[in-house]
């Protein structure tokens, strides 16, 4: 049996700053003071919090990016089995996906810090939060949905010589709060419009599934299942209301233009790119969860396999291949849909691409297989990426580039050249929501 | 108004002297159209004319002392012309004329600025080579095709000579050049990807966004008999470098990699550390002997089950490098193992 979700709608046209929190008919009222008290529980290693907002319009960057939150709040589920919205993080970890949803929409919930870099704390390699930036005039607006949205900006202090994992937890769950808290601010009220999202399957349509390999390399590169690193999952199956309700949480930190927030983990494009042709051309026949980055072929080829009889075992026509990473996960994306195609089941992907600095270097994949056949470009992230200089900066003053050479730290407002657009937060466009592609001339 | 103008290059076959009997002919000078300009300038609805056509035997043009014996006339006689776009061919499959043509075009684009366009099937031979050097339309296979090909052909023309911003290859018609371009779609990705399944589900024609790369093998190198009499080298992917990364790696799309000498005494985390973007590195800072796995081929040297060892490692970071980069660099660090005499390596990838 399939699960039924009604997503209820309350669009946030204005923001303003009052005495204590409200929404009323598309004005969002925020009180300051109360919101450090919603967070002020799960901020044991937090030195300070302050708000900022960036509206719709603004010539603005915002720089150290961390996660983004969909802010919604769930008023109806089974009594004796359903779980709240964002399972597994402030909430039990119960199932996910039925009920009723209230969201605040077209407001953005954004986590911004300035994360140690000492080798204490911040771990190494990989593993700490690249200076993600967020430009929303310009070619480069089109890389997130957050040029369009009213953004809260939660900007946060640590406090110094606490654990990667410490500051980590402490900052989703912050955010997590605020977002909880003011989108339960409608509860009671009417919606400006509602969906109902229910994938029971139609006769006569192909099943079709999306396989969502996500990161997981230790904290600051998680992707969270019910609250849980994916680190040794198999693949797993989840219902599509699962997703749209937050069962998995978006934790990568530390490439910005590999980034899948949260926000777009349950506003996924294709999640409801394939909603909207259910029952019209498809089946949405389920999600398949699985960790890219396997750390061996073993485990690679063993995850593919696992994915592939999954999809056949659910009796899809066709998936398609989504991974959150770089060359390493191409590798995982890649062996995946070799297997689904020897099972008979058609597959089509979505990918970043190199192509070199000026877009002349042929090879465009550091690995493919003869069955991807059906690739679509997301755009290269190596080319060089030239932001103007804007009116205003939010999330930091200053840029913090370059750590393996020492630090660069440039003014957060002046116009500024990156090498490639690792920097740009969702530059690499895995979740396909950009319209970025790159064209052969 | 002025009309634009085309000057046209042909081969002796298209200019009406005949076949294989004629290919020797040289450089022949026409007033205005002729062959298949004949067909094109209608297409202009009087914005475009050809003043002026050139043709040459196949043989003829193809032969490099003859092509530069008839260079300086040929520019001087384009010159004159003041064309605003060059047309050659189309040349369809025929891969001398679809070279003379490249040839002329790549002749008036380089010497005189002014731009060109030709058309050929797109496994011609020469379409490869000169692909970066002037616009190729594609065509059908044989002169067959003149019909639906002269359109296309014709259009592009009159687009490089309004000098019009050319939109993708797909949208205008040539052969893509090579070069790819970050764009703002209609569309988002999710959308397209949805699309493309389903076409593809339905066996209804798609186009495929990235084209898989050209069929390409490493073999494996043959084994090495024995051991005992090879030199070793070490070479680590995992981004091993002294402390204070001193030639600036890169941490990840690496571009250059550093030699770095080892000497067991210092060997230690105090002095090295990994600068690898792209995993934890917390257990190789602890020790570098975790990558560059120095005692234990020492080891193997002491027990004569190598032949001898470089007293040093190469070093760079493998992680978001591109497929023509990793080439160069991997192709860099073999050239200097084996110009120390190293035939074999341990090979620490991350």
């Amino acid at each position: 049996m399939t699960m039924r979700l009604t997503r209820k709608y309350y669009p946030v046209r204005e923001l303003r700053e009052g005495d204590r929190c409200a929404y009323s008919a598309g004005t969002l009222t925020v009180s300051y003071d109360e919101l450090l008290a919603v967070a002020k529980p799960y901020g044991k290693n937090i030195a300070k919090i302050w708000f900022e907002v960036c509206r719709p319009g603004e010539n603005a960057r915002i720089v150290h990016v961390l996660d983004t939150i969909q802010p919604m709040y769930k008023t109806e589920h089974p009594a004796n089995w359903g779980g709240k919205e964002y399972p597994g993080i402030l909430n039990y970890p119960h199932t996910a996906g039925c009920g009723v949803t209230n969201l605040l929409e077209g407001l953005a919930v954004m986590e911004c810090a300035a994360m140690p870099w000492d080798e204490g704390s911040a771990s190494s390699g990989l593993l700490y939060p690249r200076d993600a930036v967020i430009q929303t005039t310009g070619f480069y607006k089109h890389y997130t949905p957050f040029a369009d949205t009213i953004n809260l900006i939660v900007n946060f202090e640590v406090l110094p010589d606490r654990t990667s994992d410490e500051y980590d937890n402490d900052i989703r769950k912050s955010g997590m709060a605020i977002a909880q808290h003011l989108a339960r601010l409608t509860e009671g009220q009417p919606a400006q419009r509602e969906e109902v999202f229910d994938n029971t399957p139609v006769a006569g349509l192909p099943g079709v599934a999306l396989v969502w390999m996500c990161q997981n390399q230790g904290v600051y590169a998680n992707t969270l299942y019910y609250g849980l690193p994916i680190y040794d999952i198999a693949p797993t199956l989840l219902e599509p209301n699962e997703m749209l309700d937050g069962a998995v949480v978006g934790g990568n930190l530390g490439w910005p233009t590999y980034k899948i927030p949260t926000w777009t983990h349950v506003n996924g494009p294709i999640v409801l790119e394939l909603y909207r042709r259910h029952g019209v051309d498809l089946n949405f026949a389920g999600v398949i969860l699985a960790r890219s980055h396997q750390p061996s072929n073993w485990h690679k080829d063993r995850c593919a396999q696992i994915i592939a009889k999954m999809a056949a075992q659910l009796n899809c026509a066709g998936l398609i291949m989504q991974w959150e990473g770089g060359g390493n996960a191409c590798i995982d994306g890649m062996l995946t849909i070799q297997n689904g195609e020897r099972r008979g089941i058609r597959c089509a992907l979505l990918t970043f691409e190199f192509g070199g600095k000026d877009g002349t270097e042929g090879q465009l994949l550091v690995d493919d297989v003869p069955e991807a056949d059906a690739v679509v470009s997301t755009g290269s992230w190596e080319r060089p990426v030239h932001l103007d200089a804007v009116d205003v900066a939010y999330g930091g003053k200053t840029l913090r580039l370059d750590k393996e050479k020492g630090g660069y730290f440039p003014d957060a407002r002046e116009a500024i050249d990156f090498e490639t657009n690792v920097h740009m937060y969702m530059g690499g466009n895995q979740s396909g929501y950009s319209r970025i592609m790159a064209r052969e001339y | 108004m002025t009309k634009l103008r085309a000057v046209c290059y042909i081969n002796q076959f298209f200019a009406g002297l005949g076949g294989e009997e004629k290919a020797h002919e040289g450089l022949l000078v026409y007033e205005g159209a002729k062959g298949p300009g004949l067909g094109m300038q209608p297409m202009w609805k009087g914005e475009m004319e050809i003043p002026l056509t050139l043709a040459c035997g196949d043989n003829f043009f193809n032969l490099e002392e003859n092509y530069e014996a008839v260079k300086p006339e040929i520019l001087r006689l384009v010159r004159e012309a003041a064309p605003d776009v060059v047309i050659a061919g189309p040349a369809f499959n025929a891969g001398r004329y679809g070279v003379a043509c490249g040839k002329f075009c790549d002749l008036i684009t380089s010497e005189l600025g002014i731009p060109s366009v030709t058309g050929m099937f797109p496994t011609n031979p020469a379409v490869e080579m000169y692909l970066r050097k002037t616009y190729i339309v594609a065509t059908g296979e044989t002169a067959g095709a003149m019909r639906t090909s002269l359109p296309k052909l014709a259009a592009l023309a009159l687009r490089l000579a309004q000098r019009a911003p050319l939109g993708p290859a797909a949208a205008e018609g040539y052969l893509p050049t090579g070069v790819r371009i970050n764009e703002v779609d209609e569309r988002s990705a999710a959308c397209r990807v949805v699309d493309m399944l389903m076409s593809k589900l339905r066996n209804e024609p798609y186009r495929t966004e990235i084209p898989l790369r050209k069929d390409e093998k490493v073999p494996a190198a043959p084994p090495l008999p024995d051991y005992s009499k090879v030199k070793f080298g070490l070479v680590t992917m995992g981004g091993l470098v002294p402390k204070g990364n001193p030639d600036k790696l890169k941490m990840y799309a690496s571009e250059t990699y550093g030699t770095y000498p080892i000497d067991l005494a210092t060997f230690d985390s105090a002095h090295y550390e990994s600068v690898h973007g792209g995993y934890d590195t917390t257990a190789v800072n602890k020790d570098p002997q975790r990558l560059v796995p120095y005692t234990a081929a020492l080891n193997l040297l002491e027990r004569g089950l190598i032949g001898s060892l470089t007293p040093y490692f190469l070093s760079t970071c493998g992680i978001g490098t591109n497929v023509g980069m990793a080439k160069k660099i991997g192709g860099e660090m073999a050239r200097q193992l084996k110009e120390d005499g190293v035939s074999a390596v341990f090979l620490s990838s991350t």
